[in-house]
């Protein structure tokens, strides 16, 4: 029965979605009652949907398969960790899984929220409320994860096995908490339209909740990206996949609001364009969902190739993103434009930041929508790849990062550039520094690596240039340095840390982009090969079975250049249930750099063998981690900073000419 | 039943809890609407001072600050006043309506859509049921998943192999014979089963593999009929009718006369003795060869074209009879003196063997 439980909670949720979202836009006006009634609304809607979740779980770890998502996508054979995952590897199950997610925020907004403005709380969750049963309502209709299989087969299809991984446990939940997290900043945004009031108070409550929402969403496209790297075998981290797109147009519209977030809680500026960013961002997360979901696109994502499913997303997709553009249209000009400020001041900086990144989005979002209207208007099939999107987004973040640097060190209102530039001479020696250095030591030929590498340790100086300057290194005794380094605001903090980040994955691009060395060969058990300074042996070949598949290892024995020597084991998996095979690539870290080694389809007798040198590719994925640390850092400051404005210089009086 | 109990139930409370929410207890009831703002200033405010203290920003700056401050608030001020309380009011009514349509909306929606009677049925609770009612798929599929958690388990290999066979899986049933090989003795059934699973699996061309298999089960075991039928089978295939009459014969002396494969069996031997064309049967024979008697003499007084030719010495090599092909190609060469309109009579009668009387092709 816990299954036909489930499905009623997640209609109940529906339901109460339904009646929140009508009543809270019929009477947001009337007063404290209606919010009240809201915010208990939105925390029985979690309650619900995490009851109906549950029910999945449990389905699926008993392989009780008269659930037809369980039949489809379990096997009784599976470990328990993918059982569970298995409940989001799929269409319908991973739709109850934004669900439950996007009410996880909404409750949050109603258990924190309880000092916001009525109207404005209930506008919120109406929003909220509307945005859930519009999900809850084309999951329940179109794809309902509670659908029943009677009779019960006796063996479920199973995972599709390139998602049996750990990966599938952690990178779903962590995406979709970015994702569906910026619905918080839309809905905010939607509240302020309609009630035509926005202060700086609508801004602290939306910066933190863009703040977790984008920290989140860093969190879950390293992981995506990371897993893509070894579990596809292709050795790649990055593809300029329309679906790696769809994840970071968003990424980079939330990090302008972030930063745009940042001015108005600061100084009450931007205010407009805030909220523009804010639907802008929930519009792509939608459209992510939209790409990845409607068929247009094949990939491991793509679970629900089903036209009338992609029709329905389509058409929730436009009245949302249409209705919030149109209500933007007629609202905007009524709200309050915020304070004034010189163009150089750190305003100034944050929205040319602003402006490049809203211009990498659009560079993206055309690079990644142009092929597939092409192709659904004319017939035409082109591909736009990697090198349009290099070309076109690494010409717009080079500059970026190039002025990145200065950004912290401007002040609010107007700043002095040049006394910014000074302060950052010393970062700007360190990072020719090391360039040269690097470039010397690994005898690198004239190419635009060293430019990169440049530009990277610039970024990664630069930002710790702020905290050096902030505390006065080698101006004050070391000992005062240290305690006011350590006294320094946890925002300052995470800034410099979040832009420390950026220049680390910078290097790391950089690095593996231009020194990478691949090596694919025939081997043989017995036999040795080399690259990069690194013999790799093959040691023994087996046939070894596994919980729910038989796996071909190779078993191999690395010795780096410096000595030592590793064990390494590729593997090639055969699934019982659907016959696919994956491979398990052998990955060894050796400092920030790996030896990325795959087993490939016997041939003749012998192996194919596909061995990679990345240097410091670990750096990519570690530079995310330090974004991802600043954000739940700057989270745990929840101290209001002054953005305190500098005062206009004394006008001195000109020499006449 | 209970199912519908809880379901209500739950509504009920629900809406029960949504009801009370509404009550009199408001969390932040007599907050004046403006608290929210001019808190968020107090803290603005106390943050500036606070930094002032901290030296962290000038005197001029923190006065600055402030005047920003007071500017923003008389802004705040002197806006149209607050719009809480002026839109339609939400009475006890509307908020019981509102309730009412959350019951109704979902209790109809899971009428609909639900299955109130259908139970869970977990794996555990199932396999009583499951043995009842097993369709071969899912049978194969759960002893696949058991003999991959346990590959040594003959038992399960001696169940899947013929299953396999039956499917036409025959590559995973060689794999399957092949294991129990290993895990037991090669009997001689086990070869057969195994040198059938490759012939199947190879389509008509025996290998190697599966004739060395057949031998030794034969050499193993004199009585062995199944491996003689089956080699024999193959050699007559293979055009090595002398190597299968023998073969054929032992396969039939050791029939007891009611095995299925009798009739086959007794085929092959005439088509090995007849060194590979198959004899028709006596009936058979009588009306073909009428037939063929028929198209003869009227070739031979009218004559005809080339296909009739052609046709005619076909029906000749098909019942054996290579004496009246050859006359009947010979009549066909005088008929059609040009090889050039022969064509495909001179492959045949080449094909079978025949003398080209006269004819250079």
């Amino acid at each position: 029965m816990s299954i036909e439980l489930g499905h009623f909670a997640l209609i109940l949720a529906f339901a109460i979605a339904t009646v929140s979202a009508v009543g809270g836009y019929a009477f947001w006006r009337s007063g404290q009652r209606i919010a009240l009634v809201l915010s208990q609304g939105a925390v029985l809607q979690f309650i619900l949907v995490a009851v109906a979740f549950a029910a999945l779980i449990q389905a699926f770890v008993t392989s009780d398969f008269s659930l037809l998502l369980a039949a489809n996508n379990s096997h009784s054979l599976k470990p328990l960790i993918f059982k569970i995952s298995g409940v989001w590897g799929n269409h319908e199950g991973s739709m109850v899984l934004w669900i439950l997610i996007l009410v996880a925020f909404g409750a949050m907004v109603a258990a924190f929220g309880r000092r916001l403005p009525s109207d404005l709380l209930a506008l919120v969750l109406a929003t909220q409320s509307l945005l859930t049963a519009a999900f809850a309502g084309f999951t329940i209709f179109t794809s309902n994860p509670f659908a029943r299989l009677i009779p019960a087969p006796i063996e479920g299809n199973d995972l599709n096995p390139v998602l049996q991984d750990i990966g599938l446990a952690i990178h779903p939940p962590l995406l979709y908490a970015g994702y569906v997290g910026f619905s918080i900043c839309f809905s905010f945004a939607i509240a302020a339209l309609v009630s035509g009031r926005i202060d700086q108070a609508w801004a602290r409550w939306v910066r933190p909740w863009t703040m977790l929402s984008w920290t989140f969403l860093t969190l879950g496209i390293a992981m995506g990206s990371y897993w893509a790297y070894y579990e596809l075998g292709w050795g790649g981290w990055w593809f300029w996949d329309p679906v790696e797109n769809a994840s970071f147009m968003p990424w980079l519209a939330g990090t302008a609001l972030l930063h745009s977030a940042l001015v108005m809680e600061k100084r009450n500026a931007l205010k407009i364009w805030t909220i523009f960013l804010s639907i802008i961002t929930f519009s792509l997360s939608l459209l992510g969902t939209f790409l990845v979901r409607s068929g247009i696109l094949t990939s491991v994502h793509t679970f629900a190739s089903d036209p009338t499913r992609g029709l329905v997303i389509l058409t929730l997709l436009a009245l949302v993103i249409g209705g919030a553009f149109a209500l933007f249209a007629f609202r905007a000009s009524t709200l309050r434009q915020g304070g004034l400020f010189a163009p150089v001041s750190r305003e100034g900086a944050l929205i040319l930041n602003n402006l490049f990144l809203a211009t990498a989005v659009g560079a993206v979002l055309v690079g990644t929508l142009y092929p597939l209207l092409l192709d659904a208007l004319a017939g035409t099939t082109i591909s736009v790849g990697a090198p349009f999107f290099d070309l076109t987004f690494g010409t717009l973040m080079a500059p970026l990062l190039l002025v990145l640097p200065f950004g912290p060190l401007l002040a609010w209102k107007r700043a002095d550039i040049l006394g910014a530039a000074q302060r950052l001479i010393g970062a700007a020696a360190l990072a020719i520094f090391a360039t040269i250095l690097i470039s010397a030591l690994g005898g690198v030929s004239i190419s635009l690596a060293p430019l990169g590498l440049l530009l990277g340790f610039w970024v990664a100086f630069g930002a710790i240039a702020e905290l050096v300057d902030r505390s006065k290194l080698g101006r004050i005794p070391l000992a005062e340095s240290a305690r006011r380094l350590f006294g320094l605001p946890r925002s300052a903090w995470s800034t410099a840390i979040a832009h420390f980040g950026i220049g680390i994955t910078v290097l790391g691009i950089v690095a593996t982009t231009a020194w990478e060395t691949e090596r694919v060969t025939t081997l043989n058990p017995g036999e040795t090969t080399e690259l990069s300074g690194y013999t790799i042996a093959f040691d023994s070949f087996a046939q070894v079975p596994g919980p729910n598949y038989i796996s071909d290892e190779g078993r191999f024995t690395v010795t780096a250049p410096g000595g030592g020597t590793r064990q390494m084991l590729a593997d090639r998996r055969t699934y019982v249930a659907s016959g696919m095979p994956t491979t398990e690539a052998a990955i060894e870290t050796y400092g920030f750099s790996q030896l990325y080694l795959q087993l490939g389809e016997p041939l003749d007798d012998t192996h194919v063998v596909r061995i990679w040198h990345k240097p410091y590719i670990t750096l990519v994925w570690l530079g995310a981690l330090f974004m991802a640390g600043a954000g739940f850092l700057s989270l745990t400051d929840r101290k209001l900073r002054v953005g305190a404005p500098r005062r206009a210089a004394k006008q001195t009086p000109q020499a006449a000419e | 039943m209970l199912f519908w109990f809880i379901a209500i139930a739950v509504t009920a409370i629900a809406c029960a809890a949504l009801f009370y929410a509404a009550g009199s207890r408001a969390v932040n009831a007599g907050t004046p609407e403006l608290d929210d703002a001019n808190s968020h200033f107090r803290l603005v405010l106390a943050g500036i001072d606070a930094d002032l203290a901290a030296g962290k920003l000038g005197e001029a700056e923190a006065t600055a600050a402030r005047g920003e401050l007071a500017r923003e608030i008389l802004r705040l001020k002197s806006e149209t006043g607050r719009v809480a309380g002026t839109g339609p009011a939400f009475g006890r009514t509307t908020l019981l309506a509102g309730l009412g349509g959350v019951a109704v909306l979902a209790l109809g929606l899971y009428a609909l859509l639900g299955n109130p009677d259908l139970p869970s049925q977990p794996l555990a609770d199932r396999s009583d049921v499951a043995a009842q009612q097993i369709d071969i798929d899912a049978a194969i599929a759960r002893i696949e998943a058991q003999l991959t958690a346990n590959p040594d388990d003959l038992r399960g290999w001696t169940v899947i192999a013929p299953a396999y066979l039956e499917m036409g899986r025959y590559a995973d049933a060689a794999r399957a014979y092949r294991r129990m090989m290993e895990l037991g003795e090669p009997t001689p059934d086990l070869q057969t089963n195994l040198a059938e699973a490759l012939l199947l699996g190879a389509g008509d061309a025996g290998s190697d593999e599966a004739i060395a298999l057949l031998r030794a089960a034969a050499d193993a075991d004199p009585s062995h009929a199944m491996s003689r039928l089956y080699l024999a089978s193959v050699l007559t295939g293979q055009g090595h009718y002398d190597e299968a009459i023998p073969f054929w014969n032992a396969a039939l002396a050791l029939s007891t006369g009611d095995e299925p494969w009798l009739t086959a069996a007794q085929q092959g031997l005439a088509v090995a003795q007849n060194g590979g064309v198959a004899p028709a049967n006596a009936q058979e024979a009588e009306m073909i060869g009428q037939m063929v008697g028929g198209l003869a003499d009227r070739l031979a007084a009218q004559g005809g074209s080339v296909e009739e030719w052609t046709q005619l010495v076909r029906a000749y090599l098909v019942l054996g009879d290579t004496a009246r092909a050859q006359a009947a190609y010979d009549d066909a060469v005088a008929a059609w003196p040009q090889a050039f309109d022969r064509g495909e009579l001179d492959t045949l009668a080449l094909g079978a063997g025949l003398t080209l009387n006269g004819a250079t092709p």
